[in-house]
């Protein structure tokens, strides 16, 4: 005999006969739009500085809204320069920004959101599969949110709008999937199709930016060599990189372009290849006559430090990279109020600060600058006598790193004659 | 779920949505690199100081001292005797004196003993301090004189000897390797430009007692030249 069960009862037991909640779905669609949104800003962000200029980026978890961060202070801009915003830096210039594949997934992401809500019936087939996709931003939010905590020591805004739609998207995917119908999944054997419609997706605007994006101009890197390049005066301090490859960077140890690029620097395999000398040029006008302003107040003293600390220069340089926002305002006070500062944290250059031998010393820093007639801005990298242009030091360094330390400097492949 | 032509439209209107976009921005950056590659740049270049007293008449002594003198090009012969200086600079000792009244920031006066050229300690300690504050000049001028006592012969070496000392002290104190090229001497003795009481009001080695003529003309004036020749 056949029982007598009702099948509508054991449907509504094991989930719902219309499918998944449609404002589970609802929600996945709005959440990968949000995700949409973020993206794209990050990417138009990266886009805009292929053109080797500085471009003020949206650093606001309302996109639109707020001021655009045209200092370059903001955690958004240390993570958009930093090595981990592009893939195959060394292959192509500024590399392939991380945002744009984000974008292409979260599109997709919106895209079967979209699809689903529009229909009734939704099966656990078809919720299982956004969970599966859900976990791919979900894992790269989390890698990239220990990056940012642990490599960079900031978080960009617009990047924990991203962090925050991946989660909503999983969530919203697991609600979906819990609503969802159960049995005989009709839908599974189509994941194939969606994998592939999701790297169309991917991959199309990836290709689409990789064939329009500007080749490097091949004569930047052919002009520009340093004059007098030898360290006559006995200024450079040769206590950085662990490479072969003389390179000389030209620095102000209060400059916060300086400290990025000498993070990115850092960062970079391919920074660890050089020799590496510093040339200090503060940007201060208590000790630099070529700026009528000082950009850098306090930075006069600083160099003093670092240069009266001989051996331990990369010690000072540090902690003054590190302590940048405090050694401006002092500076901006006085020069007695950095020298206290500094005389604080390194009581031992006391006896040295301020005395007319370092003050001669720092003079002839500058005064190596001058024999080689560089720009009056900082940072600046020469490597084996030559310099990286200065719009290549920060997205672009990878790349005219890798072609500069091929040999001769010239680039090659990815290149315009 | 049936793949239906709305699956397909939308699959197709999301990746329009993505590519479009993308493609914009890309080229949009592209034409912007192609245009900044025509522009020169306007940041500034490093350079030596060229202040604006830096008058044609001051640069053509200076320019004279460092090659009539053997600076520049590196001859033997190292400062100017007083002769010398009188046909270089073809002025009154009191014009050539007012070509320097630009400089009494950045100018001091390193005062002797009559009959002598030793530095004492506060001689040496205002030297170090002016030769340490170089910014961006590119000449150290030192003009030593003499009191009008004594023979115009004897009064001729002792403020070559002033001259001599004072380089002497920087060449021991700053170890410059351009030394060679950065400093010109003058040596005066009390023939031409004596320095007259106005100068009592510049930076001084001795500044205890009273100020008088014959005492700033037993001095060797050093300062920093910010021009460039």
């Amino acid at each position: 005999m056949v029982p007598d069960v009702n099948p509508q009862a054991f449907v509504q037991e094991k989930g719902s006969p219309d499918g998944a909640p449609r404002a589970a779905l609802v929600a996945f669609a709005l959440f990968a739009l949000l995700g949409v949104v973020f993206s794209a800003v990050s990417t138009y962000d990266f886009v805009a500085h292929l053109d080797r200029q500085v471009h003020a980026i949206t650093c606001s978890i309302v996109p639109g809204m707020g001021p655009r961060d045209a200092a370059g202070t903001s955690g958004c801009h240390a993570v958009l320069m930093s090595p981990y915003s592009s893939v195959f830096r060394s292959l192509t210039w500024g590399g392939i920004p991380i945002a744009l594949p984000a974008l292409g997934v979260f599109a997709f992401l919106f895209f079967r959101g979209l699809d689903l809500s529009l229909r009734r019936g939704i099966d656990r087939g078809e919720t299982g599969f956004l969970i599966v996709a859900a976990l791919l931003p979900v894992a790269t939010s989390v890698i990239y949110f220990w990056i940012s905590k642990v490599e960079l020591g900031t978080v960009c805004t617009v990047c924990a709008g991203i962090y925050g739609a991946s989660l909503g998207v999983l969530v919203a995917a697991i609600w979906a999937h819990i609503g969802a119908a159960r049995g005989a999944s009709t839908s599974s054997g189509q994941w194939p199709l969606y994998f592939l419609e999701g790297c169309a997706l991917v991959l199309v605007p990836v290709m689409l930016y990789m064939v329009q994006k500007p080749p490097y101009p091949d004569t930047l890197t052919h002009k520009n060599e340093l004059r007098h390049p030898e360290d006559r005066y006995g200024v450079m301090l040769k206590n950085k990189g662990t490479g072969s490859v003389p390179a000389i960077e030209v620095l102000d140890p209060l400059c916060p372009a300086c400290k990025a690029f000498s993070q990115r620097l850092a960062a970079s395999d391919l920074g660890r290849d050089l020799a590496l000398q510093t040339v200090l040029f503060p940007l201060d006008k208590d000790c630099n006559w070529m700026v009528n302003e000082s950009l850098h107040p306090g930075s006069c003293a600083v160099s003093e430090a670092v240069l009266c600390a001989g051996e331990k220069s990369s010690v000072v340089l540090e902690w003054a990279f590190a302590h940048q926002p405090e050694l401006l305002a002092a500076g901006a006070l006085g020069q007695d109020q950095v020298y206290a500062l500094l005389k604080q944290e390194f009581p031992a250059l006391g006896t040295c600060l301020g005395l007319p031998l370092v003050r001669t010393r720092l003079n002839r820093s500058l005064r190596w600058v001058v024999s080689n007639s560089l720009p009056v801005l900082t940072p600046q990298l020469f490597v084996r006598n030559r310099k990286i242009p200065d719009e290549d030091t920060d997205l672009g360094l990878d790349f005219v790193l890798a072609r500069t330390l091929e040999g001769d400097g010239s680039t090659r492949g990815e290149v315009r004659r | 779920m049936r793949l239906d032509k709305l699956h397909f439209l939308l699959a197709l209107g999301t990746l329009l949505g993505v590519a479009l976009p993308a493609t914009l921005w890309t080229r949009a950056s592209a034409t912007r690199l192609t245009e900044s590659l025509n522009k020169v740049s306007d940041v500034a270049t490093a350079s030596a100081a060229n202040e604006g007293y830096c008058s044609g008449n001051l640069k053509q002594i200076l320019r004279r001292v460092l090659t009539s003198c053997g600076l520049i090009q590196g001859g033997g012969s190292r400062g100017c005797q007083p002769l010398q200086a009188r046909q270089m600079a073809a002025m009154s000792g009191g014009d050539f004196n007012s070509l320097f009244a630009p400089l009494a920031q950045r100018a001091a006066i390193v005062q002797f003993d009559q009959d002598k050229a030793d530095l004492d300690e506060a001689a040496m300690g205002l030297l170090e301090k002016t030769f340490a504050d170089q910014r961006g000049a590119s000449y150290f001028l030192v003009v030593s004189r003499a009191s009008p006592e004594g023979s115009v012969e004897h009064n001729r070496d002792l403020s070559r000897h002033r001259a001599d000392a004072v380089l002497e002290h920087i060449k021991g104190k700053f170890n410059d390797p351009e030394l060679e090229q950065e400093v010109g001497l003058l040596w005066l003795g009390e023939e031409f430009a004596q320095l007259d009481q106005e100068f009592c009001q510049w930076k001084r080695s001795r500044t205890e007692g009273a100020c008088t003529t014959a005492d700033l003309n037993r001095s060797a004036f050093i300062a920093w030249i910010d021009c460039r020749l």
